[in-house]
């Protein structure tokens, strides 16, 4: 089920009017079967991949916490110190074995069903499915969002084995955290212990809220069928087209058009879930801060999908840097190397945490290749951050608004270079684009052949002054303006006419497919 | 205790030192890369064991947090 379909409006109305009706201490409930309703309609068979891994993480949960008692038991009446850090590292250590077989179990789920489209061809080729098994592997194998699904869920059993959060004692309750509807087709991702508070809080109808909800619902539909799905028209044809040696400036505008493409896509889909969730008083984690605006690729990871950073930063990286491995390792590097040695763990958490970024997002070699750039980006610049300060008083380079701007295009560099890699469709494409890019560039063939892959003239004004209106909305932001504040407080008139106008142009200018439904969203995918 | 701490983030982190908000993390004044070396050294420093659940934004927003987690964590070991 698409967030932009009539399915999905009536299921949120109808859950709406439902939420308010009920007591406080019912309205999870509605969420809950809302939730179950979106999953089964979306998925259309039994999601039994997604049903082994919540129970998996609820008697996980309960293990630990119950453990985490029993040691607090025990050691309440000791006063032997050393016997006191034997039986608690005991404990610790069987917690940590449970832990660690409930992470390969719902990865061993997510590997199987995320490769399963690359495993179940392989099979067919030999002949050693049938039909009936297709249909099996395809309705059952296949589960929405099981790849936020499984790092939310590990990401509350690691929050239950320190002692973040309680133990969930009620799986359905579980359940509603795991696969809340707006967020479980692309996250964000969320933290038990924040979002448990929100669906325990009584929650009052509100029409100003109510409105801002849907006002932000609409704005992210604008940025996907007005922007994303029209810039898809030209990217598609591009890449499509891309072995009959295109010139190289047709390539740049469809890559740089790719960038706004999947940041509407993105943001937009989240604008949809955050609105949707603001409606009913329950507020998730922002996702996008305006990445474009960053002065850094590490300040632009930490403007784009916010929350998978974070669950990485917090339960890949540190958990390896601050493990027994990870301390052995900086211990002996820092011996070996007394200057650089520090960097190690860090390196290494690094370049572990963008392999693992890249594989999460995609099953090819370039999603690797991707990964492994950013992380070697991220781990040169790191290093070098000391010697920037000396580079800069050395080249007589001041702080102000044409640096800030050469800072900002560099990053846009970086980014372009990246995205080239995972739109292509192979390896050999990205090759031959960079080479169209480097050496085959034909600027005035590019312009004269612009309206040639599906945008028309009039198609590619539309997106500019779409785009005009996002940046503004956008600068609006970045200055810590509140744009929503701001439109409930004009004028009466002027807040009419821009609902009017974003409507208008969502149902004139909107790219729908037939029965008015959208292209699926790029991030699903990952 | 508190020089110390500050010694340690004024070599790694300058910025912190004079940040005075409450989420140093999220707002980039200091990275992941930092904090591990700062994480580092106060162990060294006062020979204590900072596990990864208390490398939490709640616990690196500010200078001030900083030096409650390590006295936090003093205190524990002495007991």
């Amino acid at each position: 089920m698409q967030l932009i379909s009539t399915n999905f409006v009536i299921l949120w109305v109808i859950s709406f009017a439902l939420y308010y009706l009920v007591p406080a201490k019912r309205q999870w409930m509605v969420l809950a079967v809302a939730s179950g309703v979106f999953y089964i309609a979306g998925t259309g068979g039994i999601p039994v991949g997604i049903v082994l891994t919540g129970v998996g993480a609820y008697g996980c949960g309960i293990y630990l916490a119950r453990s985490l008692e029993a040691q607090k038991k025990a050691l309440s009446g000791m006063s032997d110190k050393e016997r006191k850090k034997t039986v608690k590292q005991g404990f610790e250590r069987r917690r940590r074995r449970v832990q660690i077989l409930y992470f390969v179990y719902s990865l061993g789920i997510l590997l199987c069903t995320k490769y399963m489209v690359v495993i179940l061809p392989l099979l067919q080729k030999l002949g050693m499915t049938t039909s009936a098994s297709d249909t099996f592997f395809a309705r059952v194998v296949m589960p929405l969002g099981i790849s936020f699904y499984t790092l939310t869920a590990i990401g509350y059993v690691v929050d239950v084995g320190r002692e973040q959060c309680a133990a969930q004692e009620n799986p359905v309750r579980l359940f509603l955290f795991l696969a809340y509807f707006p967020a479980i087709t692309q996250g964000p991702f969320n933290r038990y212990a924040k979002l448990q508070e929100e669906f325990e809080r009584a929650h009052v109808f509100d029409y100003g809220r109510m409105l801002f909800g849907v006002q932000r619902f609409v704005w992210g539909a604008f940025k996907k069928l007005v922007i994303a799905d029209r810039i898809n028209l030209f990217v598609g044809n591009v890449f499509g087209n891309a072995a009959q040696g295109l010139p190289g400036s047709t390539y740049a505008l469809a890559v740089v058009l790719y960038m706004l493409q999947l940041y509407a896509d993105f943001s937009g889909y989240m604008d949809m879930a955050l609105g949707v969730s603001e409606t009913f008083d329950i507020y998730l984690a922002e996702n996008f801060k305006r990445p474009y605006f960053s002065k850094s690729v590490a300040e632009f990871w930490r403007r784009w999908h916010i929350t998978l950073g974070t669950w990485f930063k917090d339960y890949v990286m540190f958990s390896f840097v601050m493990s027994g491995t990870g301390r052995k390792i900086g211990k002996a590097a820092k011996k070996k190397m007394p200057r650089m040695g520090k960097h190690v763990t860090g390196i290494i958490g690094t370049m572990l945490v963008w392999l693992l970024t890249g594989m999460w997002h995609g099953r090819t070699v370039s999603y690797l290749l991707w990964g492994v750039y950013y992380g070697a980006i991220m781990c040169v610049s790191l290093v070098l951050e000391s010697q920037y300060s000396i580079w800069k008083e050395k080249l007589h380079i001041r702080e102000g608004k044409v640096y800030g701007f050469f800072r900002m295009a560099r990053t846009w560099a970086i980014v372009f270079t990246a995205d080239v890699l995972i739109r292509s469709e192979s390896l050999s494409q990205a090759g031959q684009i960079y080479r169209a890019l480097l050496a085959d560039f034909r600027l005035k063939e590019g312009i004269l052949s612009v309206t040639d892959y599906g945008l028309s003239r009039y198609g590619f004004l539309l997106l500019v002054a779409a785009c005009l209106l996002w940046l503004s909305v956008s600068v609006w932001e970045e200055k810590g303006k509140d744009v929503r504040r701001m439109l409930a407080d004009s004028p009466m008139a002027v807040r009419w006419c821009c609902y009017y106008g974003v409507v208008l142009l969502l149902l004139v200018t909107g790219i729908y497919g037939g029965s008015y439904d959208t292209a699926a969203f790029l991030y699903q995918s990952f | 205790m508190e020089e110390k701490v500050l010694e340690i983030l004024e070599e790694y982190c300058e910025e912190a030192i004079d940040y005075d908000g409450d989420n140093m993390m999220e707002e980039g004044v200091i990275d992941s890369f930092t904090v591990i070396n700062v994480v580092s050294e106060l162990e060294d420093a006062f020979d204590i064991e900072i596990d990864a659940k208390y490398v939490v934004a709640e616990n690196f927003r500010n200078k001030e947090a900083i030096i409650e987690l390590v006295r936090q964590l003093v205190e524990a070991c002495e007991k």
